[in-house]
Formats: structure tokens, sequence, C-alpha cells
């Protein structure tokens, strides 16, 4: 079980358009209010499961490969924040469209906190070997639509309520899928950086010289 | 076919269930990705193999391996649901031998349904509709492990209405007794017990001992069997094993027989015929006996049951009689309008909502069907559907999530016959009017006996008089005074004669007086003390709701207060008003500051022209916010908040404007969308409150929206501006559709060959290199360049 006791807001505020920004006081409360409700309506839930590289079918495409290159085994991990983070969601750009924008950005610092906790899980299980980070579909050329073979792998829909769509978007929304070569040796230090990164066109975080810290 | 059937197998003590498929499956070889279900025709033995082990345990019914037989799992399967499918119970069949009955294995879809994800009500209906015809040679569906009770909803009635089998519902719930997307037990047994179903419970989710609550809960809440198939406790993450022996498996099952009620038992995920074989020695020494179930009516939405064993208010509010800003809200098709009235009167202390959007101008049946789809989507209180007609009735209970009440039925034969049969069909409550034919009788006998007819033919259809509630009627006590104490003795009478539950319209007794609030109050009062249990008010009258609230604090209802106290002890924490005389509506506006922001533009409103006001303040002002946006100053929602703010000016503007007479301002009208297969539109969302705060109107049609309908909607309405938003690289295409099928339909040119219709497009994954290849008109990388897209397009009028 993973239970998150606070949201990164720094992570947060990133995802709202800047860390740099003065806050008002109004803010400040809103900021409040929704991290709380955020921590009261999540329910953290989480897969993963170690298998075999060789004629898995889920190596496709360069970016993957380059990244999974020298692992025989990888884990597949999916994580999402539960269904009643979309409901608050929605809820709230009913009556208030400035809190649903926060409780967007919060949930979407929890979904990457949670990841973060796996990755903690998986090291602790894994001694003596070395990882790589976790590596998405929709990362450089690695399709969404593999997403569906991964839940499938996972059992997640059954398991924790995980699904995609007919267009391979996971529900419930702030979720996330990935993929985390195992290695008998060490790594080249790898970063997700902006280069994979199908948003680096049009990245707000690039344009002020900030970084997304993927 | 089997001499015995399943409901002979129901007259019995208990029904003896298989265990898990998958494990099974699992040791006889099944390869990590390989489908289940295609072993039904690749190996058929192996899993006839696995069903006779299980009938040598003792199963009574075996269920066929099909758990995700549907078209959507299977579709690279290599092989069509009906193969899969009927191969299955041929397998199941072959092992039986007549010594067990077979059970069609109906599990979820595997995608979730709207508003969650973006598979419709009647996809889902269609998926499994296929799965039950292909197993007609069946004896039994069992629909399994589902944690979505609309889906389970679909499944139920798709097997009632092409099959004749009996059906058995059962729902995997976590520890905290509820399921995935927030399903409660009472939610689950009251609906489904509703949809006529001949058992229900819970399977998988849990070992034995850790389900117990849930299956108490369960035999509490329905007086049906009680269906359990547990896990043979908690698996291990890395070697799926499971924790609980056969032996103890079957020991904490017989405490859990033991809560009565509890029929049909197996067991799911790493259960084996041992498991089985253990749990026969335990029942065969065990008595079946029926539990003690509540016997209060209840209505409920898929996550909230609200019992009608005390007054419960019914919000009034979502009904366009006399509101003038709702009928304008229905006509434009502004769902967020009515969804805002919804979670005002929740927020008021509303527990029902009734739900009337009946409006001669509009298709009654469509807007119902998309605003209770809507409202379940933000709200957790049950829903009362309020409509006269049988067709908008029957299209609202099809989608309703939970057992909602039908308002209303009353004593004219074309009502009785129309409405009963789908309360009954969808195991609903419904709200009997004490009118016939003749009108509404003048005495409290007439009434009375009106409710009798009503109650006594809605227990010919089988439905119980508890889950029919009587409205006696409320009459103007300034047209005829005496009326008021007709309706309440009437009331008294059907309530301690007929053992129905009441409700009552309060708001008619006052009307043609002066202080209607004061009248109102002391009859809702009145009529609490004659044994009233459903007020339908406006719960946003604080006077209204808080007679309700005191009523049952001197009832000896609300015990020690709690309630009341909770309520009224509760100190509003609101961010410190901050009033400096000095404040100007600029800096009301920069600083998100909505009270203050009013009274200054009423104030305003004084000595300046409307307009005036407008376009020399409240724009300047906004467009000053969108410069700090820009520049990074602030962040987004900060610009929501000055957007917000502008917008009670604007309301303040608007409501003066109506009163001197002026037509409101609209600076145009623009459509916007997510594009079709996208659900991610919190985007749009941003960039609509934003335009509609500079003056625009904007036309939201939601997210998931097909092309032709935002097409369609643009040349109804002729429109000449178009946002449509998408968020991820899949989606993408459906945008690109959407412009082109608008540059191909001939209303939308203008006579020298060019579009009619202006396109602007936004979204994370979008770039400007591709809205121009799409043939979109602009790109817009913010809600900001929204605004000033709309700017360019319309002038700044």
């Amino acid at each position: 079980m993973i239970k998150l006791t606070e949201i990164n807001r720094a992570e947060a505020l990133r995802y709202m358009g800047g860390s740099k920004v003065k806050m008002n006081d109004s803010m400040e409360s809103l900021i409040e209010v929704c991290e709380k409700e955020i921590l009261e309506n999540i329910s953290p839930k989480y897969l993963y499961k170690k298998i075999s590289l060789e004629n898995s079918g889920l190596i496709v495409g360069n970016s993957v490969k380059k990244h999974l290159k020298g692992c025989d085994e990888a884990f597949l991990i999916c994580a999402t924040t539960g269904a009643k983070t979309d409901k608050l969601i929605r809820s709230a750009s009913v009556t208030d469209m400035a809190k649903a924008v926060v409780l967007d950005a919060m949930a979407s610092a929890a979904v990457e906190q949670i990841c973060n906790k796996i990755d903690e899980i998986i090291a602790k299980e894994t001694p003596g070997k070395y990882l790589t980070f976790r590596f998405s579909p929709g990362y450089g050329d690695y399709p969404l639509e593999i997403q569906e073979k991964f839940l499938s792998i996972l059992d997640a829909p059954r398991k924790i309520g995980l699904c995609t769509t007919d267009n391979s978007l996971l529900t419930p929304t702030k979720s996330v899928t990935a993929i985390m070569g195992i290695s008998d040796f060490p790594l080249e230090k790898q970063r997700r950086g902006c280069v994979i990164c199908n948003l680096n066109k049009t990245c707000k975080f690039r344009k002020t010289g900030e970084h997304c810290e993927l | 076919m089997n001499t015995v059937n399943f409901n002979d197998l129901l007259k019995k003590d208990f029904i003896l269930l298989d265990g898990g498929m998958g494990t099974m499956l699992q040791k006889s070889g099944l390869k990590l990705g390989e489908i289940p279900e295609t072993l039904n025709i690749t190996r058929p033995e192996v899993v006839a193999d696995v069903h006779r082990s299980y009938i040598d345990s003792g199963a009574q019914i075996i269920a066929t391996n099909t758990f995700g037989a549907n078209s959507y799992k299977m579709k690279n399967s290599g092989y069509t649901v009906d193969e899969l499918i009927s191969a299955a119970v041929k397998n199941a069949r072959t092992a039986c031998k007549e010594k067990a009955l077979v059970a069609l294995d109906i599990g979820p879809v595997g995608q979730l349904l709207e508003p969650a994800g973006s598979l419709t009500f009647d996809d889902a209906y269609e998926l499994f509709k296929e799965e039950i015809i292909a197993g007609k040679d069946a004896d039994v569906i069992f629909f399994e492990t589902f944690t979505d009770l609309l889906e389970l909803k679909a499944g139920v009635l798709a097997a009632k209405e092409n099959s004749n089998k009996p059906v058995v519902a059962s729902m995997t719930f976590e520890e905290n007794g509820r399921t995935f997307s927030g399903v409660s037990v009472a939610s689950a047994a009251i609906t489904l017990e509703g949809l006529g179903v001949s058992a229900l419970g819970v399977n998988c989710s849990l070992g034995p001992d850790e389900l117990a609550p849930i299956v108490k809960e369960f035999t509490i809440r329905t007086s049906l069997p009680v269906f359990v198939k547990p896990n043979a406790g908690l698996p291990d993450p890395n070697s799926n094993t499971y924790n609980v022996s056969p032996l103890d498996f079957a020991k904490s099952m017989g405490k859990i027989i033991d809560f009565g009620s509890v029929k049909l038992i197996g067991g799911c995920c790493g259960t084996t015929p041992e498991y089985i074989s253990a749990l026969k020695k335990v029942i065969d020494t065990k008595k079946f006996k029926k539990a003690e179930a509540k016997k209060d009516t209840a209505v409920c939405s898929a996550t909230t049951t609200v019992e009608i064993n005390q007054p419960r208010i019914i919000g009034e509010r979502i009904n366009p009689t006399g509101k003038k800003l709702f009928k304008q809200a229905l006509l434009n098709n502004d769902i967020d309008y009515i969804l805002s009235q919804a979670i005002s009167q929740v927020n008021a202390g509303a527990d029902i909502l009734d739900v009337n959007v009946g409006l001669p101008e509009i298709d009654e049946k469509e807007m119902m069907v998309k605003v209770i789809k809507s409202l379940q989507s933000v709200v957790d209180v049950p829903l009362q559907i309020d409509s006269t007609k049988p067709d908008v009735i029957d299209a609202a209970l099809r989608i309703y999530n939970g057992k909602p009440i039908i308002n209303s039925v009353n004593g004219e034969e074309k009502s009785l016959n129309s409405v009963l049969p789908l309360v009954k069909k969808y195991g609903a409550s419904v709200i009997g009017l004490t009118l016939d034919e003749n009108g509404i009788p003048k005495t409290a006998e007439g009434r009375f006996l009106i409710a009798k007819r009503i109650v006594e033919r809605a227990n010919a259809l089988g439905i119980p008089s508890k889950d029919v509630y009587i409205d006696c009627l409320t009459l103007t006590v300034s047209a005829e005074q005496s009326a008021c104490r007709d309706t309440l003795n009437a009331l008294r009478r059907v309530k301690t004669e007929l053992g129905c539950k009441t409700c009552l319209g309060v708001s008619n007794i006052s009307f043609g007086l002066p202080n209607r609030p004061l009248i109102n109050h002391i009859f809702l009062t009145m009529a609490l003390e004659e044994g009233l249990d459903l007020p339908i008010i406006n719960p946003n009258d604080e006077l209204m709701t808080g007679s309700v609230r005191a009523y049952k604090v001197l009832a000896n209802i609300d015990k020690n207060s709690t309630e009341f106290i909770k309520t009224y002890n509760e100190v509003k924490t609101e961010t410190p008003k901050i009033t400096s005389s000095h404040t100007t509506l600029s800096d009301a506006i920069i600083n998100g500051l909505k009270g203050e922001a009013s009274s200054l533009t009423e104030k305003a409103l004084e000595s300046k022209d409307a307009m005036e006001i407008v376009n020399g303040e409240l724009i300047p002002a906004l467009d000053k916010v969108g410069a700090y946006f820009e520049s990074g100053k602030i962040f987004l929602p900060q610009l929501i908040q000055s957007a917000n703010t502008a917008q009670s000016c604007f309301d303040v503007i608007k409501a003066h404007l109506t009163k001197t007479d002026s037509s409101p301002v609209s600076k145009g009208e623009i459509i916007l969308a997510t594009v079709k297969g996208d659900i991610h539109d919190i985007g749009k969302n941003i960039v609509k409150v934003l335009l509609d705060n500079y003056g625009y109107t904007v036309i939201d049609l939601g997210r998931d929206v097909a092309p032709e309908v935002i097409i369609e909607t643009a040349v109804k309405k002729n429109i000449k501006l178009i946002g449509l938003s998408a968020l991820m690289t899949t989606t993408l295409k459906s945008m690109e559709e959407t412009i082109a099928l608008a540059k191909k339909t001939p209303e939308l040119q203008n006579p020298d060959g060019s579009s009619k219709c202006i396109f602007f497009v936004g979204g994370a994954v979008l770039t400007a290199d591709y809205a121009e290849k799409i043939g979109a008109d602009y790109y817009c990388k913010d809600a900001k360049e929204s605004v000033d897209t709309a700017k360019k397009v319309f002038g700044n009028k």
C-alpha cells in the first residue's frame, strides 16, 4: 500500500504555469484546500511485474529499444490515483475552474509521486541489479497503443480498475504505465530529457528555461 | 438439457459453486499473454478437465471459461465471440453429464463506461447481448467481478431482454466496502434486487475473512439469496500464490454462512477443487436460514444510499417552470448551468434531486439522458426522474446508475398502465399523485382512495407498497382555505393506513399571498408533523432546509442533535475579505476578489452606462491580467480567478440590463468541443471560462464529441468560430476529421468557395505547424490566445 501524506507542491505549481510566480493570499489558501481534498480523495493503486523481454512484443520502435539496450528483463509498471480524483476535478470544473486547475495539477503530481515510490519498492526488491528509469508509452516513438498490452499483462482492469479507451487513453485519467529495464551491469547515465519528449516543440517549461524534470 | 433447473436448486439449502478457472488453467500450462478463452477451442479437454474436477468435488453449478469473452477483449484472439462461447458451453456441458448446471460466465468489458471512460452504456449493452445470445445453451447467467454498477446494469438488462434465464450478479469490493468506482454494497444490493436478479453478492476481491463484513452488509441490504466467491486469501505479488488453505477457507466460509441468506458459495482466484471439497464438508453440516434484512425503502446512486426512514429533502430547482435562466440554459444546451444548480442544492442540504427538463422547444428525451449522465458524473445524491412522458422515463431509467424515484404516476388509467410497468422493470420507486381523470378530489377521503388504487395497482405488478411515495397534492390556500387541512388529513391516512411514504411539493400553498416564505415554512412544519417523508422544496432557501433540520431535532430523529450542530456550528472558513475603500474595480478583478468586484460594479452602475463599465473597466482589467499571465507574473489559476471575478461583474451588469430592458450583450457565438475519442477536457473548460468572461457566448458541446455533432450544430446555429481541443496524439486525427468535414459541408461554404467556419485549435501535443497542416485557421497555445483569436475574428466590439 502506498499512502501519500503530502503533495509535491513545487511540482504541482510547475504544472500550473511556473514556480517563479508570486502568489496572492487567495491562491495560497486555494492550494491549501486543494492539497487536502486530493489527499482525502486519492486511493493510490499500482501493479508491477517482472517480465522477460524476449518475444514479449513490447519492444516497438527505436526509442524503447535504445532505452532497454542490454536488458533481458524488465518491470512493467502501472499506477493510478483512482476513479474519485476524476470526479473531484470534473465537479470543480463546473463550480470553480481555478480550483479544478489546481486539483488537476495536484493529481498529476500525486501520480508521479506514487511512481517514485514504486521505483523505491522495486529497487529494494532487485538488489545487485541496475534499473533504467521509467519509460512510458508516448515517449519518443513508443506508441500509446502499447498501453493496452501493458494493462492486459498486469491484469490491471480487474486488479486495480485501470483501463484504456479505444484511443489508448488511460482511465482513470490520472494514471501512468511504464517499463523499467533490468540490467546486470551498470547503465550509462540516462536522463529522460527533452529529446525523447513529444512536447519539446511546445513545452512551456523549456520556454522559460525551466525543466519538467522528466 | 438438465432435469433440474436453477430455480429448483434455489429451493435447496445451499448451492455449491466451483472455484478458480484461471488458477487451474495456469497450472495446466497457460502461457503469459495467452488468452484463456481461446483454450475452449484449442484445448477443449483441458477446460473440460477443470470443470470435471470441480463437479467431482461437489460443485452443483460450474461457470464457463468465458470471463473475458466479449468482442472488445477478444478482438485479437482470432475467434468470434460466438465461436468461443459456444465451444465453452459445450465443454462445460460435456463435463457435466447432467450432474451440474452450466452458468454462462460474463465479466466486465475491460473498458470504463462514461463518464470515467468513453464506452457508452449502449455499446456495453451490445457487447453483453452478443455474449448472452452466444451462450443460449447455458442454464443460468453469472455476471462476476464487476466494479461499475452501471456496466453491470447494462449486462443484467441485456440478459433480461435477450434471454429468459435466471441472472446472478456479483461485484468485487475493496476492504473499505466499495468497488474501484466507488459503488457501495447497499447501492449494489438495492439496485440489483430492483432489476430482478435471482441472487446477488460478491466475488474475487479478498479472502473470506476480509470479505465477511461486506457479505454481512449484503445480507442486511437484500432479501434475495446471497452469492459469495472469495479468493483464497490475499495474493503474494511475486509468486502469485494465495495465503489461505482449503481448510481455513472452508472454516471462514462457515462463519459467513452463519450470517444467514448466504446460499450460493464457491471460490474465486487461487481456489482449486480442494477448496470446494472442503467447502462441501462445511455446508453438509449447516442449514440455510434467512438473515433479517432492512425493511425501509431506500433509493440510491451508485455511491450513496438514502433510506427514507426520516424526512429527506428533494431539491426542486432543476426545473424550467417559471425560471427564465434555466429555460435559456436548456435552449442553449448549457449543461454546466444545470450542473451548478445541482451542486448548489446538494451543498445546501438536498438529499435527492428532482430532474425536470421538459420544454416544448427541445427534445426532452435526448436532454433528459444527457442531463442525467452529466449529473451522475458530478453529484453523488440519488435522482428523481421528473417527466410525464413514458419514453423519456424509460430512457432515463436505462442509464440511471442506481435506484431512482420516478415522478410520477397518477390515478388515471393511461398513467397507471404506462408508468408502473417501467417502475417494475427497472426497480425504481415512484411518486403517486392523488388525482385522476376527474381531477383532484376535494376531500381527504377522495385522495386517499386514489392513493389506495395506485398502491393496489403497483402491488399487482409486484411493486411493494414501500416503493410508492404518495403525494396528496398541495393546493393554494388563498384560493381555498380549507384545502390545506384536506391535504394533511389525506397525508396522515395514507401514511398510517397504506403504510406508504409521502411526499409534497410545498411552495404552492402560499401562491397569491404576501410573505410567502412564512406560509411555506409553517406549512412545511405542519406537514412534517403529520408524517411527511419527502418535502420537495428549494433547498437553497435556508428557512425551509433549516426547518427540516430543526424538526429532526425536535422529533428526536437527529440523535444528540449531531447533524444540526454540525451544520450550524461549522465556522465558515472564508478567505479574509480585504475591504479597503480604495480598491478599484480593476484591482478587485486583478486580485480575484469576487464580492468586492460585484459591489463595485453595482456602485458604478449608479453613475455609469453599462457598456462604459464593460469596455472601460472590465475588459481592460482582464487584458491586464492576461498580459501578466503571458509574461509569467501570475499563473493559470490566478488568471481564471480573475476571469471568474469579471464574470460576477458581468452578471451584475446582465441583471441590470434585464431590469432596464436593454438586451444583454454577446460579442459572438463560439462552439467549443473536445474532439471524438478524447476525454481530457480541462483545457477546453479553461478556454470556455475565459471566453465567457470576455462576453462571448460559448456553446460547449463537451468532450468526446463526434465531428458530425459539431458540424450539425455549426450549421443549425450559424456559427462562425469553432474551437477544438485534443490532448493526445491518438486523438488529433479526430480534429483533422472535424475540420475536413466542415470543408465538405455545403451549408458552411461561402459563395466564393471559402469556408464560413473559422477553426482555432489547441492541446498539449499540438504545434502551429500541425494545426496548419490539418487546416485549422488558428493555433492557440493557451486560453489567453483563444481570447485573442476571438477578438480578431469578431473584432473588438
